[in-house]
């Protein structure tokens, strides 16, 4: 509170009628102008205590022995040491970075491509229309997305079977197969998000200024000399902005996509952090390990965000906030 | 635009073609794997497992799948399941996100940069699922609807596009409505709220889909089967391939031999049937997402 304590204090400076010794009355007069404000705000800074404060303090249970009968006894670091010195974690960790590189890599540009190329669609309808169809997959839930993919990737009748067929290859299961699966995950990544993601690059495309397009045209640039000299450098900041973004969010390689997407025999190929967190935490009981193991990701993800927030500032000027 | 196209070469005219040739495609592979189950669902099931995945028209109408379905004692539980979960988690949402967001957005409320501070360490840190779930399990709430309903009561960024929405009123009519004697929630009521009509129905949309797209803290949180939302039923059907609790032992023998393939359709019919109340909405989606996506995520 004391932000706020100063800034009363200004305020009461500021009316000139007040002495220095007042902060009380400050206060007080604060008091009665804002009490509604904080009646009203009441519920939300409850919530936010309880399911984001609390379960902060929950996860102490990492530096923690679990006993069934309380009081669980503190072992520092114990844990960690356990995890660090674990190959499956290691394994997982692994997994998580290669995944989310090839995400940025091949999932990232997409929407780029997606945002320049509908921006060259004068047709209002037709574009209205294009749009409309390649945002939906964004409002599925990754269950749904999933049993679209089984079922388009299926051996038998999937459609994509069936479209490699005419071309002579043998059907594959690509659903269980471990050469497969993570570019199951990067291509259900792109269906889901390559239209949809385009919009904020879309909106950037508009907030260009017409004159620029109208001096290319005028210098007789053709199409792909304006998109490369005008509307590209005018969305630098955009995707300057999201690509840190995304990397930011480099060890979340999305629970939701692999945990519905995922099977026995793939497993071990597209563990991440998170799964893994969840199978030895949830299912296994081992819940001190388990908090450690997303404790770790949450403070090495926390630090990437910062910087990444920081240097998107610096760069473009707009921050992730 | 008459001009420039009277302007265009053959050359600009076939890279045009070229460009919308390109985007038609991502259409169609949008959208074909949709309809393709959707013609799956309502054919004639004998004829299902000779179907192909390229088809988006059904073989033989039948609208069997769907009255197995819509008659499933599981299906109907996990449809109003969804239904309460989504209408009361997003009632609260909103109400409790508007009142919280229209305080941070006065600009002398004091402890305003704490609060915010408090908001934004929410967002770079999360402790995660076991600290989650422990608290549930402390308040008492774990296997019951709370447990999803109150789920981020506030989330973070909806608060943040509001409370930049609210900012953006001017402050003139708030001015004048005080000075007219109004208190601080008739103000909101009587001027915010109407005002920020796009905005609210922005989060609305937000959180309605979120809720009714949510499935892991149900799993996790609803060991009650008769508590799960369509989101679990489906993915303990699709993706869990649990055929028998589904379908149930007797509907079971009627379909196999005959047809295992039924199994492909239920699967479809499933997807569907979770997809149709976003495809309901799906206009409002894009009318006011599409809005609040370009104004409200990236400004800063």
């Amino acid at each position: 509170m004391v932000a706020g304590d100063e800034q009363r204090f200004d305020a009461a400076l500021d009316d000139g009628n007040v002495p220095i010794d007042s902060r009380w009355d400050a206060f007080v007069r604060g008091l009665r102008r804002w009490w509604p404000y904080y009646v009203m705000m009441a519920p939300g800074i409850f919530f936010f205590v309880v399911f984001h404060y609390l379960p902060i303090w929950e996860a102490k249970i990492a530096f923690e022995q679990v006993r069934i009968i309380p009081p669980n006894i503190w072992v520092g670091w114990k844990h960690f040491e356990t995890l660090f010195t674990s190959p499956v974690f290691w394994q997982v960790m692994a997994n998580t970075l290669i995944i989310s590189g090839m995400k940025i890599a091949f999932v990232f540009p997409v929407p780029i491509l997606v945002a320049l190329l509908l921006n060259e669609i004068r047709s209002g309808p037709l574009r209205k229309f294009i749009q409309s169809a390649i945002y939906l997959p964004h409002f599925l839930s990754w269950v749904v997305i999933a049993g679209i993919f089984i079922a388009a990737l299926s051996p038998s009748g999937g459609v994509v079977n069936q479209i490699t067929g005419f071309f002579g290859l043998a059907p594959r299961s690509y659903m269980t197969d471990t050469g497969a699966i993570r570019w199951v995950l990067v291509y259900s990544e792109m269906w889901r998000s390559g239209g949809w993601d385009s919009l904020l690059y879309l909106a950037a495309i508009i907030a260009i200024d017409q004159q620029l397009y109208d001096a290319a045209e005028m210098d007789g640039a053709n199409r792909w000399q304006k998109i490369w000299y005008v509307t590209i450098p005018g969305i630098v900041p955009t995707i300057a902005t999201l690509f840190i973004l995304n990397a930011g969010m480099f060890l979340s390689a999305d629970l939701n996509q692999v945990i519905n997407l995922s099977n026995d025999v793939v497993r071990s190929t597209i563990d991440i952090v998170d799964t893994y967190v969840y199978r030895i935490g949830l299912q296994t009981g081992e819940y001190s390990l388990a908090t450690a193991a997303g404790l770790f990701k949450a403070v090495l993800g926390m630090l990437l965000i910062v910087v990444a927030h920081n240097v998107s500032k610096r760069l473009t000027g707009k921050g992730v906030w | 635009m008459a001009s420039r196209n009277d302007r265009r070469t053959p050359l600009e005219r076939t890279e045009y073609a070229i460009i919308v040739s390109a985007m038609l495609l991502m259409v169609v592979v949008t959208v074909q794997p949709i309809l393709n189950l959707a013609a799956i669902s309502l054919s004639d099931p004998a004829r299902v497992p000779r179907m192909s995945g390229l088809s988006i028209w059904p073989d033989g109408f039948s609208l069997d799948v769907w009255t197995l379905l819509l008659n499933h004692p599981n299906v109907r539980q996990g449809v109003m399941n969804s239904i309460l979960i989504t209408g009361a988690g997003t009632l609260i949402n909103v109400t409790f996100t508007a009142l919280m967001a229209w305080g941070l957005s006065r600009p002398g409320l004091p402890g305003r940069r704490f609060l915010f501070v408090m908001v934004l360490i929410t967002i770079v840190f999360e402790p995660g699922i076991i600290p989650d779930y422990f608290i549930n399990k402390r308040l008492g709430l774990l296997d019951t609807y709370w447990s999803v309903i109150l789920y981020k009561a506030v989330n973070a960024w909806y608060l943040i596009i509001l409370i930049r929405f609210f900012e953006e009123i001017p402050k003139e009519l708030l001015e004048a409505s005080e000075l007219d004697g109004a208190n601080a929630f008739q103000v909101f009521w009587h001027v915010v709220l109407p005002l920020a009509r796009p905005a609210l129905a922005t989060i609305t949309l937000f959180y309605l889909v979120f809720h009714w797209n949510e499935f892991f803290r149900a799993m996790i949180y609803l060991t009650d089967q008769s508590k799960w939302p369509l989101q679990v039923v489906l993915r303990q059907f699709v993706i869990g391939g649990d055929k028998l609790s589904m379908v149930g032992v007797q509907a079971m023998n009627q379909f196999t031999g005959a047809s295992q393939l039924s199994i492909r359709a239920l699967n479809a019919g499933m997807i569907i049937l979770t997809i149709l109340p976003i495809l309901i909405i799906y206009p409002l989606i894009l009318k006011f997402f599409t809005k609040g996506t370009m104004s409200g995520a990236l400004k800063g």
